[in-house]
């Protein structure tokens, strides 16, 4: 005879307390979709950004496989005919001014085969890592709606772009021409090389993300006038790109991984379609060696940005130094792993991982990419320790994100030590990507 | 966990029981019944109570009939409101608490998509007196602990209500809440910009849902995303019944078989 597991009272809490938490991401991610496309925020950030639709998608196939497909296909619509991906697609039904710097700063033309207005930047290529999830979630479906087929040869364009045109180094690492780029638009890291740039004057612009948030968690208006001042001058260059365009270019550990990983999963990709995968392996191989050589420091552990103008590596402890945990093969995971349980970053408690050093003097738990969490950093850092085998370490981050997202709410981003919620409420990703990690159980 | 009815028009047997007997197989957690005018539904309150007594579920009724409280025929418009009320009483004895009976504004009365485009009644008036009809079964509805739930239809069978907002806003008028909002999945995808979105701002006046895909088939046999709406109808909260209307493709006791797997097999909650 056999008996029953008895099921533990707590045990029973978490899937009530899951079962309320899906339910409401859900909600947001039905609040903030757009007919074919998911704003990040419905207020701060009306129109589709880039690597936001990236982490949306992937959990956005648990609500609707379909919807996942169309995220991303909606993206690549507007991709450039360089290969580029722009980092925000413009609604044309949202007021031209809503957000700063909007379509008339741009001046995007026809660089996209459909003339859908775009900005002329890029964020971190988290899209074949996303477009893989979304056809995992519902092969069938994505089979019938053609999407890998339709997908990958956007995604290679994409790849090719951010290793031709922005290997600025030469030295076969994609560079980011902007902080924005980055995704951690306002990192520490990037304080050093921002301060050669000439600011806009301030009185050329409107900021239009103050109304939306408190001016001491955003960045300084002098800041500002750099980002708009190095977004200016590459307009003004047709959006070449060359050294000599780019007074800020930098090798960044979290852009270089994920367009590893994305290598990996573009393999992947090409074998499922009938395509040959080894070309794909050999970049991942490729880049991999490269990023090891120039931004690995062993006596660290950790991983740091270079400084392509300077040569110089940054030597700042934000979280990109920990996403190459998502490199498939990576020969230093542990050493990660055991940067990140440091005091630096103390992966055991800290919740979400913080964007940045918890030691340092100028760490600021409520300041963007400061100090804060966010959880697509988490989630990635996550979905590495499960590559590489930490499984009591990544079961442990995710029963504490979904604590803290049931405590908080869908936020952008958290006080990783108290829980407190910062910037925009009803964020997509994190409740995109909370739906993926109570589903990965 | 998602919960389905079924038409009985559509479910194969004799009588209320033998049909439910075959609904349970197929999965289903009730039936709806159909109320047909000149106080049919009234006369089968013999058979109704034995299906009841028997443990037959018969949460909600849909109206079957020509005209509607809508009718721009002063008569047709009385003879509607009366065979409602007497509907909503029915219902009420034999649904249990809660039950819900169905109605349009009209069907088939007129369409500004077809000749001659300008219906005989100004806005107005269609106005005033689909508030006046709503009134007054509201009113009944609440007597007897029920909810009445407007039906919007598509621009081609009705010119009066096509969508869950235009629905809503006469709901938020009269202000009764046994008044509430039937949303139908087959409507929504002609008249609604996003299904989904029109779902979630109705989310406090829904009271009734009815499934059949893009075509009018069943389930799965258009090209509904039924991910996503029934994904949004948990997250909203919705907890009623999804009560499956709709003409079948293929071999109809096959068919209606097959309907509640199709949707559960596409509902995205997470398990309790």
């Amino acid at each position: 005879m056999t008996i029953a597991p008895s099921l533990d009272v707590d045990s029973l809490q978490a899937v009530s307390t899951h079962r309320d938490l899906d339910r409401a991401a859900r909600r947001v991610l039905v609040t903030n979709w757009r007919t074919r496309a998911t704003v990040p925020a419905a207020k701060l950030y009306p129109h589709q950004w880039s690597w936001d639709s990236a982490f949306i998608a992937i959990g956005l196939r648990h609500l609707s496989p379909t919807r996942a497909q169309q995220e991303l296909e909606s993206l690549f619509g507007a991709q450039w005919r360089d290969g580029r991906v722009p980092h925000i697609v413009f609604d044309p039904g949202v007021a031209m001014d809503a957000y700063f710097p909007g379509p008339g700063f741009w001046r995007s033309g026809s660089s996209n085969a459909a003339a859908v207005p775009t900005s002329g930047i890029v964020q971190p290529p988290a899209h074949a890592l996303a477009a893989w999830a979304a056809y995992r979630a519902d092969p069938a479906v994505a089979r019938i709606r053609g999407f890998l087929p339709r997908m990958y040869p956007k995604l290679a364009r994409w790849h090719h772009y951010l290793l031709t045109q922005r290997d600025l180094g030469g030295a076969g690492l994609a560079s980011i021409v902007h902080p924005w780029e980055s995704g951690m638009d306002n990192s520490p890291a990037w304080d050093a090389p921002l301060s050669r740039i000439e600011p806009m004057p301030l009185g050329s612009f409107t900021r239009r993300d103050l109304a939306h948030a408190p001016a001491a968690e955003r960045p300084t208006d002098l800041d500002y006038g750099r980002y708009i001042r190095l977004a200016s001058d590459y307009r003004d260059a047709g959006y070449t790109d060359s050294p000599s365009v780019h007074a800020f270019a930098i090798e960044d550990p979290m852009y270089n991984a994920l367009l590893i990983a994305g290598e990996h999963v573009l393999a992947d990709i090409a074998a499922a379609i009938g395509r040959d995968p080894a070309p794909h392996r050999a970049t991942a191989a490729r880049l991999t060696s490269n990023l090891m050589n120039r931004l690995y420091d062993p006596a660290a552990g950790m991983f740091f940005p270079r400084d392509v103008q300077t040569g110089e590596v940054v030597r700042s402890w934000s979280v990109t130094g920990l996403m190459p945990l998502i490199v498939p093969g990576l020969p230093v995971a542990r050493d990660l792993v055991t940067t990140a349980l440091n005091n630096r970053f103390r992966l055991r408690e800290a919740c979400p991982l913080p964007s940045y050093d918890l030691t340092a003097p100028d760490y600021d738990p409520s300041h963007y990419w400061r100090g804060p969490g966010w959880v697509n950093t988490s989630w990635l850092f996550w979905h590495g320790l499960r590559l590489h085998g930490e499984t009591t370490l990544a079961d442990d981050l995710r029963a504490r994100l979904l604590q803290r997202v049931h405590e908080t709410g869908f936020r952008e981003y958290v006080d990783p030590l108290t829980g407190a919620g910062h910037g925009s409420d009803g964020f997509s990703w994190t409740a995109a990507l909370t739906l993926d990690l109570i589903r990965a159980a | 966990m998602i919960r389905i009815s079924c038409q009985e028009q559509l479910l194969p047997g004799e009588t209320l029981q033998d049909k439910w007997e075959f609904a349970q197989r197929a999965g289903y957690d009730a039936i709806e019944v159909r109320g047909r005018g000149d106080f049919a539904f009234r006369d089968r309150l013999p058979e109704l109570r034995r299906a009841a007594r028997d443990g037959v579920p018969m949460p909600s009724v849909c109206v079957e009939m020509l005209h509607f409280f809508g009718a721009f025929d002063a008569d047709l418009r009385r003879d509607a409101v009366a065979q409602m009320k007497s509907q909503l009483s029915v219902i009420a004895e034999i649904g249990g608490p809660g039950a819900v009976a169905c109605t349009p504004a009209s069907y088939g009365m007129f369409s500004r998509r077809l000749p001659p485009f300008e219906p005989p009644r100004s806005e107005q008036d269609d106005r005033a007196v689909l508030i006046e009809g709503l009134t007054e079964l509201g009113e009944h509805a609440a007597r007897e602990g029920v909810v009445l739930a407007l039906e919007p239809l598509n621009r081609y069978e009705d010119h009066m209500v096509n969508r869950i907002e235009q629905a809503v806003e006469l709901i938020d008028t009269v202000g009764l809440p046994s008044i509430k909002v039937l949303a139908d999945t087959y409507h929504m995808n002609i008249e609604e910009d996003e299904p989904t979105s029109a779902l979630v701002m109705a989310a406090a006046h829904l009271g009734h849902v009815q499934v059949s895909d893009s075509n009018r088939l069943q389930p799965g046999a258009g090209h509904l995303d039924w991910a996503a709406l029934l994904g949004t109808l948990d997250a909203i909260g919705y907890s009623g019944h999804l009560a499956v209307e709709c003409r079948l493709r293929g071999e109809p006791v096959t068919a209606v078989a097959g309907i509640p797997a199709l949707l559960r097999r596409h509902s995205v909650g997470v398990a309790a």
